[in-house]
């Protein structure tokens, strides 16, 4: 039994383990590959993941896509067989799939890649029963939401309801009825376009009303019945 | 047999190499300081959590659970992938939700401090991955991928050897040793340093399919989109000869990223990368309001500051720290 160090009294300094191989390492050989084969396990499976989200299904050399009735080409539907597919990365993906999610390492890292573009906004205005405006709002708002990570978390929230679909859009009108107590809401998606080098020196605001293209709009009433959104693609406010 | 004898002795150097790259001992500062930063970095990401926690991580917020989990689901399958996971996925009182919301609250501080090291920075580590997956997607950002991979590889290795109050409590008990050189250190920091290289070649290779990032006009649509800017730096446009500087660090940008992962291992090439990664993540802080990215980043490359680096630079704040705590450098 180890015997209790008394209060104050230094501790002999721990001599350094002695090497179990003739390389001087610590670790045993045998050690040593099992982690070795654990690490390009672990390393094949944080590359594979951004390998396979950059690459693309590509149409054969030379490939003449089928025309319709006014000659335009028909591009063929990403199941059609014609498209190739890169077997390579996305077999490996697939493979740690589950491994990628578990720890989180299922990304693209295509930070502001390929190319920057202009953000979008969700705007809002509740109602309640008797018509009456409740709250008019839009998110991400600086007044509003502080500290900053805390803008950009809502910031997010609007950049990324193109990836989930309209029905997010819903889900965040609903719970804008919850967190406001209202009987309707009008919400709306919009892209804020950016300015060229040229528009700023032609003195148009970042901010300005032409810079605002709404997407779509969603009427949703608190008791879950909804109209379908209304795709506005293109207009400008 | 000449040749096979070759071949070999090469693949008996290649294993050496391997052997000392991964695991020769190092002094556990570097992770050390990675540990106190990344650990700042994570208790400061879900405190701000706790702004809207029910909005965010309640069952029926901005992300309500049962569409969350339709869009967790593939295609061809019945159920949502089990591989993502959370804890958030089964609470639904609100009271339980801030229980364990101040749990990981404590878990994160903890881990900053250094104090239970070895045990925080896996719960750090499994709460980081359940918190971010309950808001991807949704709200997740670039930020929470980096958090996550520190998180993940401080929990290999004695993160809390050094700048914790673990050392500070071993030094109250008597325990003057020194940290001891780490096989499981060096681990830990490869990886960080394999990773990052990674996610720079990918995010290079992206950019430069970008027609702008070609075009050398990035960097101009990134600093003047008004959501992110911090800065207002739309006057550049008035200067065409400041406009041919933002090009240049467009393509600069792309280069660098696309060749991070050789230059950096070159001892002359080293400082200059690095410092070109303070200069473009202290970019995307200061103009784009994205500090706390931007500084994640940063935390990252720190992974290949040399031990006698780190500890020249905060052994002596640390030194006096453990003075005033613990009676004893």
């Amino acid at each position: 039994m180890a015997k209790k160090r008394q209060e104050g009294e230094p501790s002999p300094v721990k001599p350094i383990k002695a090497s179990r191989s003739a390389s001087g390492l610590p670790w045993h050989p045998v050690w040593r590959w099992l982690v070795s084969l654990l690490v390009v396990l672990h390393l094949t499976a944080v590359f594979c993941a951004p390998w396979d989200l950059s690459t693309q299904a590509a149409l054969p050399p030379g490939y003449r896509p089928p025309t319709d009735a006014r000659g335009q080409p028909l591009i063929p539907s990403l199941n059609d067989p014609v498209w190739q597919q890169p077997k390579v990365p996305r077999a490996l993906r697939s493979f740690f799939r589950r491994y990628l999610n578990l720890v989180y390492i299922n990304h693209g890292y295509e930070f502001f890649a390929p190319d920057p573009a202009g953000s979008h906004l969700i705007r809002y205005l509740v109602w309640d029963s008797g018509g009456q405006e409740i709250v008019r709002g839009e998110f991400p708002d600086l007044e509003q939401q502080w500290p900053r990570l805390f803008y950009h978390r809502h910031l997010m929230l609007a950049a990324q309801t193109g990836d989930m679909g309209e029905e997010s859009g819903r889900r965040y009108a609903q719970h804008l009825l919850r967190a406001h107590g209202g009987k309707t809401i009008r919400l709306e998606w919009v892209h804020h376009k950016l300015l060229s080098p040229q528009d700023v020196r032609e003195k148009k605001p970042l901010d300005g009303e032409s810079t605002y293209v709404v997407l779509a709009t969603i009427q949703e009433t608190a008791s879950g019945g909804s109209e379908a959104p209304v795709s506005i693609l293109g207009e400008r406010r | 047999m000449g040749m096979f004898s070759n071949v070999r002795n090469h693949v008996a150097e290649l294993w050496q190499a391997w052997n000392r790259f991964w695991f020769m001992p190092t002094d556990p500062a570097t992770l050390s300081l990675i540990r106190l930063l990344a650990g700042a970095m994570l208790f400061y990401t879900h405190l701000v959590w706790s702004l809207d926690l029910q909005a965010f991580f309640g069952p029926d917020g901005w992300l309500p659970l049962d569409f969350l989990r339709r869009i967790h689901t593939l295609p061809d399958a019945e159920h949502p992938q089990w591989s993502v996971w959370s804890h958030f996925f089964w609470i639904e009182k609100p009271w339980i939700l801030w229980c364990t919301h101040i749990f990981a609250i404590l878990v994160f501080f903890c881990l900053m401090l250094g104090l239970f090291s070895r045990v925080t920075s896996v719960l750090a580590f499994l709460l980081a991955v359940s918190y971010i997956h309950r808001v991807s997607p949704g709200a997740f950002f670039g930020l929470d991928k980096i958090n996550c991979m520190l998180a993940m590889y401080l929990m290999l290795g004695p993160c809390g050897a050094r700048y914790s109050l673990d050392r500070i409590r071993r030094l109250r008990q008597g325990d003057t040793s020194p940290a001891q050189p780490s096989t499981s250190a060096n681990l830990a920091v490869r990886l960080i340093q394999l990773h990052l290289c990674i996610i720079y070649l990918f995010s290079g290779t992206a950019k430069m399919m970008g027609e702008n990032w070609q075009a050398g006009t990035a960097v101009w649509w990134s600093l003047t989109n008004a959501e992110y800017q911090s800065i207002d730096m739309t006057w550049l446009a008035n200067w065409p000869a400041l406009l041919v500087v933002l090009s240049l660090a467009s393509h600069v940008t792309v280069f660098w990223e696309v060749f991070y992962c050789c230059l950096v291992w070159n001892r002359f090439s080293r400082p200059l990368v690095l410092w070109m990664a303070v200069a473009v993540h202290g970019g995307i802080a200061l103009f784009m309001g994205m500090i706390t990215f931007g500084l994640a980043m940063i935390y990252a490359n720190l992974s290949f500051l040399k031990p006698a680096t780190v500890r020249r630079w905060v052994d002596p704040l640390a030194g006096h720290v453990s003075m005033m705590l613990a009676g004893s450098k």
